[in-house]
């Protein structure tokens, strides 16, 4: 007989039924579906490209609260600091990581990072993490993958509560619960989040981590309207307010300004999904969201600023699922997105900014033998603002033996040019009056503040100003896993391309001297590496788990002004001398060594885990002012992590949980202003029906 | 040894100087290091806040330099031959054009100090057009230098190496090594004031061919 814990964490709960599928992490496996790698339900062992499932327990018994907090753990993913918390994978910027809830994709980014602090994990039935390009089926930003969370869709009656307070105030309330009946079934989710924010800065009024007020509330309805056809509505609110206090220091004298920042996200999703019969089956989705984000500053003199930006979405999406015979299966789908922008970073707020996009995707599975299957793929995008885009994608699995399987994949991803690059109109009186215009405002404004004498000089890069083409990506996957009663051990050797990549560039200078920028196709790069996680069951009781990434990243134009000697740094007496190919780093903010490990006891109700987290050095400035990241720029240091937690359920329905977050204590003020020191949690979870955790 | 003495805002300065005979080249003309030449230092911060206020100004002056002495010219000097270079701020005038009455020039070139042997003959000297159109192109990344606007840093561009042609004709090479104070850039963490008061102060080395040709 299995027995579970029953745990609660941070802000969920965990019902025993809820992990019926993952009863053994390792021998369990084949039991896993996973719906993100096909945009159809498969066993995990069957996916030819990689992924990465994140189960429910994991989240609960890392103590996580947050989206960021669990995808910090895993192999390969760092989170990034500005513009909110967002994740790098691959070695590609939070802008080319489709997040996904439920399937639908989550609008509302800053400067091109989508704030994974917005999401709560409270009901989270399981993370599915897709490497390399997905635009074959999920069109914009899937270039470096795509993280879905799938929430949970309980399968009996359930209510619970479940409460947890740490560090810095921070305090997480969490009420779950559902209904299931023969024709109808609701689960209804909310959650509140606090934090006091925290300062790593000594004798500083302004927090890294601002005070924080959340609530999340989500609703899902589903009604079987017939054995074959069920329809859906879903519906998420989310709503954040952020305060801070900010001091700028000017002349020995402080300016105290407060500041207030509010973002609501609301998301509806309505599916109507019908079996014509055992070979076809239909989907309908129609899903609206919208961001909407506004920032007020007042200071101690001087005017208040007020900062707005909303974005709607609108998608209507149909799909097709044609189980021909056992070698053959299609994916038919296409759809409409219309969507919608305005900002008083525009050049006016009532101006609303319109795209719409059309697109249709095919993708087939055959089973060409038993062992070899291939998936074939593409979507084409029609874009009212841009040129089209065409995403192609290959993959194939080859099943050794019933251990070892071996995985290739080659794809296509691209990103559209967003809003802001657009028609950004902004200027900053702030810092040096300088202006950032989207490229479809540049070229006119310049022009016409030529006209009335206004600029002293346009810049080479004012002439190349043009059309905004989507960014692109080609990315090969090459994996192989070994998996037997106690291992599992996955490899995946990646390469991406990156072309058309957009980059603010100097256009003009006004006559005053401020800078004018805007956004141009400019830069290719590329990043490859390895990721590999080994998992190991000692036996009932004990387990490890361990994951790492090697990466390289670059810029071939880079590389070759290296190698033809066009590129200097100075040496010790301050000289120049050329740079060597050695010194030569790549991207900044990345990582070539990253690491994982896990130690977990389970066993009778209790659970206990250490988990450390090491990320090697990464350059953070330029400080040699060659334009290119090398061995003599600045760099920020390298660090561990160190994570704890326990929790124990009782059989009348209660279960505790505590923790340490970073035990080590490490901080690091200037490039980790997210990480706090050493941080304690306790939490309580009550289930007031199931008692019995089985 | 470095001693500063500033007199109504003109600086005038004792400026240290090391010579190396640059051993292991078959340079014919001596290198030399020029430290701390002061380029109109701060002096002060305008009041009130951003945009209108807040910013750091110097007295508005210019240090003069004379290549060919190696000496701080006097402002007073200013409308003469006597000087080569002028140094305020991240600007550097050149004594030719609407500057100052001398026939100087410059470029920039890209490569090393020591790999400019010879001034190509077809190397075109541009002079200068204030405030517009320096000799030596002024604005981040655009001639010697590259200013970091998030930490507040200006940082010469390695690899660039300033062509002049000094106010009496004869030819020089200019490498700018540091615009700050003891000839090092204060860290990025470094505070506010440390940035402002040791800025504007020039260590560069150079190369002067007495006898007109264009051979270093």
């Amino acid at each position: 007989m299995k027995k579970w814990i029953l745990l609660s964490t941070v802000s969920s709960f965990l019902f025993s039924t809820l992990f019926g599928q993952q009863q053994d992490t390792l021998l369990g496996n084949g039991a896993i579906t996973v719906f993100t790698a096909t945009k159809t339900e498969r066993v995990l062992s069957n996916i030819a490209v990689p992924v990465q499932i994140i189960s429910q327990k994991n989240i609960q018994q890392a103590g996580s609260l947050r989206l960021s907090d669990i995808l910090s753990e895993q192999t390969g993913l760092f989170m990034t600091n500005g513009f909110g918390t967002g994740v790098s994978m691959q070695g590609l910027n939070p802008d080319y990581t489709l997040i996904l809830i439920d399937g639908e994709p989550l609008i509302g980014r800053t400067s091109g990072v989508l704030d994974l602090k917005r999401i709560t994990v409270g009901n989270i039935k399981q993370i599915e993490i897709v490497r390399g390009p997905s635009s074959s089926l999920y069109g914009s930003e899937a270039m470096a993958g795509v993280i879905n969370i799938i929430t949970d869709k309980s399968r009996k009656n359930t209510l619970g509560i479940s409460a947890r307070y740490g560090t810095y105030n921070t305090a997480d309330l969490s009420l779950k619960g559902s209904i299931r009946t023969n024709k109808i079934n609701y689960q209804g989710f909310g959650n509140f989040y606090r934090t006091d924010g925290f300062s790593i800065r000594p004798n500083s009024r302004e927090r890294s981590v601002a005070p924080i007020e959340r609530f999340t509330q989500q609703h899902n309805l589903g009604y079987r309207l017939s054995e074959r056809t069920n329809l859906s509505l879903n519906f998420r609110h989310n709503s954040e307010t952020i305060k801070n206090n900010i001091t700028v220091i000017n002349n020995g004298n402080s300016i105290n300004s407060i500041g207030v920042e509010k973002n609501e996200d609301l998301n509806v999703t309505l599916q109507l999904a019908h079996k014509l019969n055992e070979q076809v089956k239909n989907t309908t989705r129609l899903y609206g969201t919208q961001f909407h984000s506004s920032q007020e500053l007042t200071s101690d003199n001087g005017v208040p600023y007020l900062d707005v930006f909303k974005q709607q979405f609108a998608r209507i999406e149909n799909q097709t699922d044609i189980h021909l015979n056992k070698q053959l299966e299609f994916n038919i789908g296409g759809g409409y997105i219309h969507e919608t922008a305005n900002s008083t970073r525009y050049d006016n707020s009532t101006s609303i900014k319109t795209n719409r996009i059309g697109y249709v995707y095919l993708q087939s599975e055959w089973k060409a033998l038993n062992k070899l299957t291939f998936v074939g793929g593409a979507r084409y995008d029609h874009n009212e603002l841009f040129a089209a885009a065409f995403s192609p994608k290959l993959a194939a699995q080859y099943k050794l033996n019933k251990n070892i399987s071996l995985k290739a994949s080659i794809g296509r991803g691209f990103k559209a040019p967003d809003f802001r690059q657009l028609y950004l109109n902004f200027t900053n009186t702030a810092a040096g009056s300088y202006s950032v215009f989207g490229s479809v405002e540049a070229q006119k404004i310049i022009n016409e503040l030529n006209r009335i004498g206004q600029i002293s000089s346009l810049e080479p890069s004012f002439y190349q100003l043009s059309n905004l083409q989507p960014e692109f990506s080609t990315g090969f996957n090459l994996g192989a896993s070994y998996q037997n009663e106690q291992w599992l051990i996955t490899a995946n050797i990646f390469r991406n391309n990156i072309e058309n990549l957009i980059d603010s560039r100097l256009v003009a200078y006004k006559t005053g001297g401020a800078q004018i920028f805007s956004y141009l196709n400019v830069k290719n790069a590329f990043t490859q590496g390895i990721e590999t996680d080994i998992k190991y069951q000692y036996n009932q009781k004990w387990g490890l788990s361990a994951g790492y990434q090697f990466l390289l990243t670059g810029d071939q134009a880079e590389i070759n002004a290296i190698n033809e000697g066009k590129v200097f740094t100075r040496d010790q007496n301050g000289f120049s001398r050329k740079m060597s190919q050695s010194e030569y780093v790549g991207l900044p903010n990345r990582s070539k060594h990253m690491a994982n490990i896990k130690l977990q006891y389970d066993h009778q109700q209790f659970f206990a885990n250490a988990r450390a987290l090491y990320r090697s050095r990464w350059a953070t400035t330029d400080t040699d002012g060659n334009g290119i990241f090398n061995t003599n720029d600045a760099f920020a240091k390298g660090y561990i992590q160190l994570n704890m937690a326990a929790g124990k359920s009782f059989t009348n329905g209660v279960a505790v949980q505590a923790g340490i977050d970073n035990l080590l204590n490490y901080t690091d003020v200037l490039n980790l202003p997210n990480l706090p020191g050493r941080t304690f949690y306790l939490s309580v979870s009550y289930n007031f029906l199931n008692k019995n955790p089985k | 040894m470095k001693q500063m003495i500033l007199v109504l805002g003109i600086a005038v300065s004792v400026v240290a100087c090391s010579k190396d005979d640059n051993s292991g080249t078959s340079a014919v003309v001596e290198t030399i290091t020029v430290r701390d030449v002061p380029a109109d230092t701060i002096i002060g911060i305008t009041p009130g806040a951003p945009p209108t206020g807040g910013f750091p100004y110097g007295a508005g002056r210019y240090t003069f330099y004379s290549l060919e002495t190696n000496k701080i010219v006097p402002a007073s000097d200013s409308a003469s031959n006597k000087w080569d270079l002028a140094f305020k701020g991240t600007t550097i005038a050149t004594n030719s054009g609407n500057s100052g009455p001398g026939g100087a020039g410059a470029f920039v070139f890209v490569g090393l100090f020591n790999d400019l042997k010879t001034i190509p003959a077809d190397s075109s000297f541009r002079i200068d057009n204030a405030p517009s159109a320096f000799a030596i192109t002024t604005g981040s990344n655009r001639g010697w230098y590259v200013y970091d606007g998030i930490n507040q840093l200006v940082t010469p561009i390695p690899g660039r190496v300033l062509v002049v042609r000094t106010a009496s004709g004869k030819y020089a090479k200019v490498e700018i090594l540091n615009y700050y104070k003891g000839g090092t850039t204060p860290a990025t963490t470094a505070s506010d004031a440390i940035k402002l008061t040791t800025q504007r102060y020039y260590t560069f080395r150079y190369s002067f061919q007495p006898n007109g040709t264009k051979t270093f």
